[in-house]
């Protein structure tokens, strides 16, 4: 398997911010690649280095075994990106940006062109003023989705996305990955990046933290469970994975680690159960828990 | 245990006239925090530039002759035209000239002043996003417009507080020098008033500010060719009290002092805030009155590379700018003939003073070179500025993730606004050939019309090279470029007057290729420019080539 992205050890500095600090992300290619973090960690920072638009302090960066700052117009064209907040010019249509971009990155699909604005339902013959958030970035994912490029670099890319279209763009990442291509999806919702990615890179305070496929991370996951029961919930306490039981008159609220979580719910079945709520982990739940300490050494710090 | 009596601000009851402009005092301080720089730099600045003025002049008169130098040019009719109706020119004192002179150009600044800080603080915030932010707090329909207006009649206020105290502080008459500074404050006023109006129309802000722009230059076009009228004794000398700019002139400092002209500035500038209050009650938020209507879903063929795209967005910008410098042309050659009358019916020992009535046509008309020449200036400059917000904006960001370096991205701009000096240069001078020769009944002029303007093109150039250099070191640093653009008008019109040395004037970029039909196009001033704007293009794309995007 070669490697599509190799960031080994960067850092950047913006002043006196430390903005990344010895950053090291490694993407297969023909993977999805989670990049996940809470705001302000270095994810866009990260991908504008990957671009060529910044350039790393120190650390070394294969970007398609190319130099990003150096060979950045080779290697654009065999790249698309979608930045989180895009911006249009304001007299272009969106129809006109979308083959605008299509044409400088050297290539145009205008079959899949249409059939893209079909699928995420975008009227191209509005102007760039006009268009909502969510639309601005259907124009941005369209003209990055229709080019024939061997990587994706999506920084937030569904910000602003009703659920319908999160869904079709889903579906458009699949077939990407699918036709082979490689795909690094920044996030900083947990769920978003569950769904897609092989490969999961979580980032904080511009370092990786943790890094590895949806099982190796498993353990990092744990389901919030509340549940309102019949029978005395005291039992859940002994099985394994089972972490801060609360058994107020019958309300139980507990976590549970995703590797035990079968056990756990067939257990909870049999006290009779009336009312249930699953959560799924958020990222900041699992930072807060993983690396909550550290957080408050790197707040002395800062 | 003690009670706490905690007061509640009281609301505005609903139905009442006050609801409208509820927060307007929180606004008006909000934006007066937001222009900190922006107010003292505009008011202290038309200060400076009429103290600037007064110094320079008094320095340079030493006797009474000197004074009747200058009346032969001011009092004559091209004088007027770039000046004012000259009242009292026939007894002329240092003050009655600074504010019949130069006044014009403080109260153009002035007016300049007025309709940009209107539209900066309605149009701009609301095509920004941020007025919507505003708009939903506790804060009245009308809130924004009433307390940016209060804000610019504050402004205008301060003009003329200063320019009238500066003006006394010189022992000029006390009386003339609050009204000199009260017509300079009313330009401001009734400009802000028009703004008012203008940004109700578009939802661009540079459309409104464009709109309001254009009605200042038909302001200042209208008395220039009511005193040119005036000067000549006969004509239409009624159309300088159809500009707003004409009202403050005809108040007369120093000479009648007469205030009443300003009342008609101020029941203009009321007309047009009530229209603008008006017409903002007729139109949804963020809206123009015109709807917007659907465009092309495809690009066209020709859009295909980092050069189409940089003359695609600066298209629109170059049409206006045609049509503008056409018009400006066709209405500045058209006063060639009536120039020329005035100036067969003066003394002819003025005449004299002026080298002949077939230099005075030369020398009006390489002036003209010169001011066209200025004007595309600021094209340049403003296409410059249109970068800088493609890169603040994170546009520039998404063309570069492309296959686009940024070599070509800065200087697909660059070749494009290059392009566009010469033929703006050209279309101005078609203009005023074309209006000369109507005017005159003799094209002979035309040929050397169009040559004296395009030889201008290089200047140009290197101005806006300097520009591209400091936008790429530093996109913040991009308007002190209208330093080099201000001091090549100083130096322009007024360094035979203020008598700037020889080696001072060489500075400006505008001072070399020569006025021509006046005098000869130097050859050698060309090459060289046109070198050194070269070499100055490519060093602003090394600069930019080893920089980041995203810069401020």
């Amino acid at each position: 398997m070669t490697t599509a992205i190799d960031i080994q050890h960067i850092d950047k500095r913006f002043g006196r911010i430390k903005a990344l600090d010895g950053l090291d992300l490694r993407v297969e290619t023909g993977t999805v690649h989670g990049f996940l973090g809470p705001n302000g960690a270095g994810k866009s920072t990260t991908i504008r280095i990957l671009l060529g638009l910044l350039r790393a302090d120190r650390g070394r960066v294969q970007l398609l075994g190319g130099d990003p700052w150096a060979d950045a117009v080779r290697l654009h064209r065999r790249l698309a990106y979608v930045p989180g907040d895009v911006e249009l010019w304001p007299n272009l249509t969106g129809g006109e940006a979308i083959d605008l971009f299509a044409r400088l990155r050297g290539g145009t699909d205008p079959v899949r062109r249409d059939e893209l604005c079909q699928r995420f339902d975008l009227d191209p013959r509005k102007k760039g003023r006009t268009y909502s958030k969510g639309n601005r970035q259907k124009v941005a994912l369209i003209a990055a989705l229709a080019s024939d490029v061997d990587l994706l670099l999506l920084d937030e890319p569904t910000a602003g996305l009703d659920p319908l279209m999160e869904a079709v763009f889903q579906e458009c990442i699949r077939e990407a990955c699918a036709a082979g291509r490689t795909v690094l999806l920044s996030s900083h919702i947990l769920a978003q990046v569950e769904v897609l990615a092989d490969q999961i890179s979580i980032i904080r305070q511009g370092r990786i933290v943790e890094t590895g496929s949806l099982t190796d991370l498993r353990h990092l996951t744990r389901t919030s469970v509340d549940a309102i029961v019949d029978s005395s919930a005291a039992q859940l306490a002994t099985l394994a994975g089972v972490h801060g039981l609360q058994d107020i008159d019958g309300h139980v609220r507990f976590e549970v680690d995703g590797e035990h979580l079968a056990v756990v719910v067939r257990h909870l079945g049999d006290l009779g159960v009336r009312g249930l709520t699953v959560r799924p982990p958020t990222l900041e739940q699992l930072l807060l828990r993983h690396y909550g300490d550290e957080s408050t050494r790197h707040g002395a710090v800062a | 245990m003690a009670t706490v009596l905690v007061r509640r601000p009281v609301l505005a009851a609903p139905g009442q006239g006050g609801g409208r402009v509820t927060g307007t005092g929180t606004l008006l301080r909000f934006m007066l925090r937001r222009d900190r720089i922006r107010f003292p730099a505009w008011t202290l600045g038309l200060a400076l530039l009429m103290g600037y003025f007064a110094t320079a002049l008094e320095t340079f008169v030493e006797s009474p002759a000197d004074l009747e130098g200058l009346t032969a040019f001011s009092g004559s009719p091209a004088g007027a035209l770039f000046g004012g109706p000259g009242f009292g020119f026939d007894d002329l004192t240092i003050e009655r000239f600074l504010a019949g002179q130069y006044g014009l150009y403080v109260a153009i600044g002035a007016g300049l002043m007025g309709l940009l800080t209107v539209v900066r603080h309605t149009r701009a915030e609301e095509r920004s996003g941020r007025a919507e932010l505003i708009r939903a707090s506790v804060v009245g329909r009308h809130a924004q417009l009433t307390a940016v207006l209060a804000l610019a009649a504050t402004m205008a206020a301060v003009v003329a507080i200063l320019i009238g105290g500066l003006m006394a502080s010189r022992g000029y008459g006390l009386g003339g020098s609050l009204l000199f500074g009260a017509s300079v404050g009313a330009v401001a006023l009734v400009f802000a008033g028009v703004a008012a109006v203008t940004v109700q129309l578009s939802e661009y802000p540079r459309a409104a500010s464009g709109t309001a722009g254009a009605l200042l230059g038909v302001a200042f076009v209208l008395r220039g060719l009511g005193d040119m009228a005036a000067a000549q004794g006969s004509g239409a000398s009624w159309l300088s009290w159809l500009s707003p700019v004409g009202w403050s002139q005809q108040t007369a400092p120093y000479v009648h002092d007469r205030w009443w002209p300003l009342v008609i500035s101020l029941a203009f500038a009321l007309t047009a805030v009530a229209a603008g209050y008006a017409l903002s009650a007729r139109r949804d938020f963020g809206a123009g009155l015109v709807p917007p209507r659907p465009g092309p879903a495809r690009a066209a063929a020709w859009l295909d590379g980092p050069l189409a795209l940089a003359f695609r967005l600066h298209r629109a910008s170059l049409i206006g700018w045609s049509v503008g410098l056409l018009a400006a042309g066709l209405a500045y050659g058209s006063f060639t003939q009536p120039l020329l009358d005035g100036f067969t019916d003066a003394p002819e020992d003025m005449v004299a003073i002026m080298g002949g009535a077939e230099n005075l046509l030369d020398g009006y008309l390489g002036t003209m070179g010169l001011t066209m020449a200025l004007a595309v200036g600021v094209y340049a400059v403003l296409a410059m500025q249109t970068l800088r917000s493609e890169e603040s904006e994170g546009r520039a960001e998404s063309v570069l993730a492309t296959a686009v370096s940024r070599s070509a991205w800065i200087g697909s701009h660059l070749v494009v606004t290059a392009v566009g000096v010469p033929w703006l240069l050209l279309v101005a001078g078609a203009g005023m050939g074309v209006g000369a020769a109507v005017s005159t009944g003799d094209a002979g002029s035309f040929g050397g019309l169009l040559l004296g303007h395009v030889a201008h093109t290089p200047a140009v150039w290197l101005l806006l090279a300097a520009a591209a250099v400091l936008y790429a070191v530093a996109p913040r640093v991009l308007p002190l470029i209208w330093v080099v653009l201000g001091y090549g008008l100083i130096v322009g019109y007024f360094a035979p007057i203020l008598e700037i040395p020889a080696s001072a004037v060489r500075l400006s970029p505008f001072a070399h290729v020569g006025e021509h039909p006046l005098e000869e196009v130097s050859v050698v001033a060309v090459l060289v420019l046109t070198m050194l704007a070269a070499v100055t293009a490519q060093v602003a794309r090394l600069v930019f080539r080893r920089d980041v995007v995203g810069r401020t």
